[in-house]
């Protein structure tokens, strides 16, 4: 055997891994489960060497790099660059150090101050894929991170945990076209669902052009995806443009300003209020949030009460009108002054929005989308947001205005468009007829 | 030699000691051999049955991870008012479909926590789906009106890591007018059930498939629904459409223009805020109906999407039974809106001639009962008796006829028929009759019994839509129109009386004096310049008999109140029918009328628009139709 062995060594080794390979897959194939063993072996295997790599590059590819460079430079400035070179070394690395620092404080003091239980990773490593963005850090299963779990850093969202392995997780960036979080505009309050586009910006999709998101405002998470919970920044509104069905809305992430390192992943998420003011400095600087943030989350089914047909802005008219005249609709005495209906307005077409959101009720006022012809979209765009600099913009869009008194659309004439009463006719009474044909109608 | 003789030897024992090898080896490589062979045999059982048993299994298994199939909704049409005005619109809306392609049956509970949906109820679902053995591309919807927050929870979650097998659809849903504007009249939709789709009517549909259920989008399912689409894509391992392999457009359905006028619908709906009744407003030239009001009302918007079931709950569980039409369905007893039709009976049929008088001391005494009146009033003759509404001169009149002869005339006036309204579930009514007697109570009829029928009471009942009917057939001269409430409707031809307009005109004029003469009991209809005629009734729940032997009378049993009223006078545009439960009086219900047809006339002010395209009546007062015999009296099945 063991010269059998030794003969064949390599022979034998190639035919254990192709043997375990094939059992692996006949394994799966016959249980029929999507869990990639090889891939978690795999990666649980990998996972340290590559966190001792990632090591080693971050504290030594610098220094080496700069050494190959300082080697190029010409000898009669050699002293004198040699010791630029070593102070530029030396202030990269002490500004480095700086931002290590600061985001290691930002991080902890955030780890601290957010009601979530949080545990703080670093990323190792790129995943896989054309179009995906995904990366791999370094705390798995063993420290109690599950898949679904969200990942955040001090200033803002970063993407989910979508596998996790013993020792590593993959998380899905905010960024990747199939990710999504519920978001909630901060001074607007409105809900949206925040897209990855596979570049640098999000949108955010399925708000009513109707809706008003200024640019430069900010967005947060609105806890209805069940991953994020309430109240994490998202980003800062890019564009904004009216689209076909939905306001096209770019948010620039505010999570990934500058790559993400150092990331929280949330554990047991907490929900917050969404700050009512402008943003407290997203950074580690965390303001206190407002105790009286309003609850603006809509529950249960939605309220079509919010859009409205003819049918509701023609009954508001006439409400309006017999409350004008002080007249209840289906009471009077004997002699009592009927109501007049003679000034009704836009009767013979679609009255517009505003006429028949005079009523007080709440649900008329409500802006209308069932009918209400959207004005032609205009973009706007400013440069990305930085960080700190600053109260968002209040740069309204406007064409999120109200709805303009637009002109009534014209709908055909009546089918039974009276005749003009003959003076008189009403008292004047001709005799009775004896044997006059009768036309019947035409649609008899 | 010795060295020779040492090599052989070293050889030799070499040799045995490979020979004592190999047979220390031997069964070691044996079991290696066998667990080999055993290691093959899992692989080969593992292939063939990858390959040859159920190739077709794995190959679908491979084709469902890159195909997906996206249902596109075919918008339901429009439903409209004669002027074009939108009634029930659609609005953008997302539901929510499980692929079955990619269904995994433990995803379900996660996915119904995170959406709020009864786990057990989703299961059922899926495996009622499974069990019918529809084709595995069809998807299951399992929500509708997704909410922002259920969109965020749904987008964020369809990853191909998550829950591949959600697929959100973007759909037109419909919109109804808020606070139940016409809500009978239009119906709603929902899903077909597992019952419909066992009928013949709903044979062709599929689960999931969204029908009307009732009123217009029931009548006219095939004209609004639109017939769906369907995309085929491939998917890459993300999820993300690659390509689109197949795309079926779905085609919109068509929309449709009702004979209702916004205007009126919107004041008869406002007269009867916080009260409970119907209000039908026709055009009798034509039957068109321009307005048709239920109340208690529900929401229809309940039902765009999948109406929960504490929602259905409550509808089915209120008193006041808010899902019915009171309209055609409320059968009532007309009161002393029967009145008109008695007195023209009586004219018609000999009992009772211009100079029948009677004296109203306050009631009467037939067959030894004493029948009260609600007034005194003294002499009365045919006009005094219509317009004072007195119950004693009816009286009179109900008891000099026979029951057969009212009942006659009661059906040509269309009552004891459905009006063949295009609306599903309208109700008959009841006409008795010698004949409706035995069929129902397996009793005769006796002569007493006429007197409480010739005041609307007893068996008599009727609905809104078949007294405006009536009393419209009346006000152009004996001629009566299928109500109908779309216009291209296949219409049964409008039937003639057998009436003298002589009776006829005194019948109207008493009716104009009920709302324009002093003591007129519908004085509160009254319109300055327009010649408004009308009828009162206030129709007893409880009887008098019942009260005397002291039944309380609860709030829901009081009297209900009835009007009913045309105009003008002469060449009549429209008739109003209004009922007002426990409104206890008829005057107060004459309010709701007047109010519809002044909206009628102001919007007719202020149009200036030419003759009317659909009534096409000669000028004068009332068109006489031919008379025919009794006997061809054709009445709507």
């Amino acid at each position: 055997m063991d010269f059998f062995l030794s003969r064949y060594r390599h022979l034998t080794v190639l035919l254990i891994v192709i043997t375990a390979q094939l059992l692996l897959i006949a394994y799966q194939v016959r249980t029929n489960r999507d869990i990639p063993l090889i891939r978690v072996w795999a990666v649980t295997a990998v996972t340290p060497v590559e966190q001792g790599l990632e090591f080693v590059r971050r504290y030594t590819w610098g220094f080496v790099e700069d050494y190959f460079v300082l080697l190029n430079v010409h000898s009669a400035n050699v002293k004198l660059q040699r010791e630029n070179g070593q102070l530029k070394i030396d202030n990269n690395y002490l500004k480095n150090e700086l931002a290590t620092a600061d985001r290691a404080r930002s991080l902890s003091v955030f780890e601290a101050r957010t009601p979530s239980k949080t545990i703080a990773a670093r990323v190792i490593g790129n995943g896989t894929g054309a179009n995906s963005k995904v990366v791999f850090v370094d705390r798995g299963s063993t420290s109690g991170v599950e898949s679904g779990m969200a990942v955040v850093t001090p200033d803002g969202i970063v993407g989910k945990v979508v596998d996790a392995y013993p020792t590593a997780s993959l998380v899905m960036l905010i960024t990747d076209p199939t990710f999504a979080a519920g978001v909630i505009s901060q001074k607007n309050r409105v809900h949206g669902t925040l897209k990855g586009q596979g570049h640098a910006e999000c949108l955010v999709d399925y708000v009513q052009n109707e809706e008003r998101v200024d640019v430069g405002e900010w967005f947060y998470t609105s806890g209805d995806d069940r991953i994020f919970p309430k109240g994490f920044p998202v980003g800062q509104v890019a564009a904004v443009q009216n689209g076909k069905t939905f306001k096209e809305i770019y948010v620039t992430p505010s999570g990934m300003q500058g790559g993400a390192e150092e990331v929280l992943i949330v554990l047991q998420g907490v929900h917050q209020e969404v700050p009512a003011g402008e943003l407290a400095a997203p950074g580690y600087r965390i303001q206190p949030l407002p105790a009286d943030a309003a609850s603006e989350v809509p529950q249960g089914p939605p309220q079509p009460g919010a859009l409205a047909t003819d049918a509701d802005r023609l009954r508001a008219i006439y409400k309006q009108a017999g409350a004008d005249q002080k007249h209840v609709y289906g009471e009077g005495v004997p002699g009592s002054k009927p109501p007049d209906f003679t000034k009704i307005p836009s009767v013979h077409g679609v009255p517009t929005p505003a006429s028949a959101a005079q009523p007080s009720t709440a649900s008329a006022a409500q802006p209308s989308t069932a009918s209400a012809a959207a004005p032609p979209p205009v973009a706007q765009t400013v440069p990305k947001p930085k960080l700190k600099s600053g109260p968002p913009a209040e740069t309204g869009d406007p064409t999120d205005d109200e709805p303009s008194a637009a002109a009534p659309a014209q709908h055909p004439a009546p089918a039974y468009a009276p005749q003009k009463a003959a003076p008189g006719a009403a008292t004047t009474r001709p005799p009775l007829p004896t044997s006059a044909p009768v036309t019947p109608p035409s649609n008899q | 030699m010795k060295l020779h003789l040492g090599r052989e030897d070293q050889q030799s024992s070499a040799n045995q000691l490979l020979r004592d090898d190999a047979k220390f080896a031997a069964p070691k490589i044996a079991f290696f051999q066998y667990l080999t062979v055993a290691v093959f045999l899992f692989l080969i059982t593992g292939f063939w049955d990858l390959q040859i048993r159920n190739p077709e299994v794995y190959q679908e298994r491979a084709l469902e991870n890159s195909v997906k199939s996206i249902p596109v909704l075919a918008p339901r049409g429009k439903i409209l008012d004669r002027d074009g005005r939108v009634i029930v619109d659609n609005h953008d809306s997302f539901s929510l479909y499980l692929s079955r392609e990619n269904l995994k049956m433990e995803h379900l509970r996660p996915i119904a926590e995170g959406l709020n949906l009864d786990y057990d109820g989703l299961v059922a679902r899926v495996r009622r789906f499974q069990s019918r053995g529809a084709p595995q591309y069809e998807p299951i919807a399992i929500k509708e009106e997704l909410t922002p927050g259920e969109l965020a929870f749904v987008d964020s979650h369809k990853d191909a890591s998550t829950f591949p097998e959600l697929e959100v659809v973007h759909v037109q849903h419909r919109l109804y007018p808020r606070d139940g504007l016409a809500a009978h009249v239009i119906g709603y939709v929902g899903e077909v059930s597992e019952a419909e789709l066992g009928t013949p009517e709903f044979a062709s549909f599929h689960q999931g498939d969204v029908i009307g259920k009732d009123g217009i989008e029931r009548q006219y399912n095939d004209q609004l629904m639109g017939v769906d689409g369907q995309r085929r894509v491939e998917v890459d391992s993300f999820g993300n459409e690659r390509h689109v392999l197949d795309d079926k457009e779905a085609i919109p359905g068509k929309n449709l223009q009702l004979t209702i006028d916004l205007d009126l619908q919107a004041v008869a709906e406002l007269t009867l805020e916080n009260r409970r009744g119907a209000v039908v407003a026709l055009d009798p030239r034509t039957g068109e109906v321009l307005a048709m009001v239920s109340r208690p009302a529900f929401d229809p918007n309940l039902f765009a999407g999948r109406i929960r079931s504490k929602d259905w709950k409550v509808l089915l569980d209120n008193p006041a039974h808010p899902l019915m039409n009171r309209a055609i369905q409320a059968q009532q007893a007309p009161g002393s809106t029967f009145k008109p039709i008695m007195l023209l009976a009586g004219l018609e049929t000999g009992a009772i001639d211009d100079n029948f008088h009677i004296s109203c001391p306050g009631g009467a005494t037939f067959y030894g009962h004493f029948y009260k009146c609600w007034g005194r009033h003294g002499t009365v003759g045919l006009h005094q008796g219509l317009v004072h509404s007195c119950d004693t001169f009816f009286y009179n009149v109900g008891n000099r006829m026979d029951i057969d002869d009212i009942a006659r005339y009661a059906e040509m006036v269309g009552y004891g028929h459905k009006t063949g309204i295009d609306l599903p579930h309208e109700a008959e009514g009841v006409v008795p009759s010698r004949r409706w007697k035995i069929r129902t109570l397996h009793e005769k009829w006796f002569a007493g019994e006429n007197i409480s029928v010739a005041i609307g009471q007893g068996a008599t009942t009727v609905t809104p839509v078949q007294m405006a009917s009536a009393i419209g057939g009346i006000a152009i001269g004996g001629m009566w129109f299928q109500p109908h409430l779309v216009p291209e409707v296949h219409l049964l031809p409008a039937r003639r009386g057998d009436v003298n307009l002589e009776n006829i005109r005194k019948v109207i004029d008493g009716m104009y004096g009920v709302v324009n003469e002093p003591g007129g009991t519908g004085g509160r209809a009254h319109l300055p310049g327009i010649e408004v005629c009308g009828k009162t009734g206030s129709a007893q729940l409880v009887s008098n008999a019942a009260i005397k032997a002291g039944f309380k009378v609860a709030e829901d049993m009081k009297d209900n109140a009835w009007f009913v009223g045309f105009a003008p006078r002469e060449n009549p545009e429209i008739v109003v029918a209004a009922l007002f439960e426990n409104g206890v009086h008829g005057q107060l219900a004459a309010p709701i009328v007047r109010d519809v047809l002044k909206a009628y006339f102001d919007k007719k002010a202020r149009l200036a628009q030419p003759q009317p395209q659909i009534a096409r009546l000669p000028t004068g007062l009332l068109q006489a139709p031919p008379r025919l015999p009794a006997s061809s009296l054709a009445v709507n099945p």
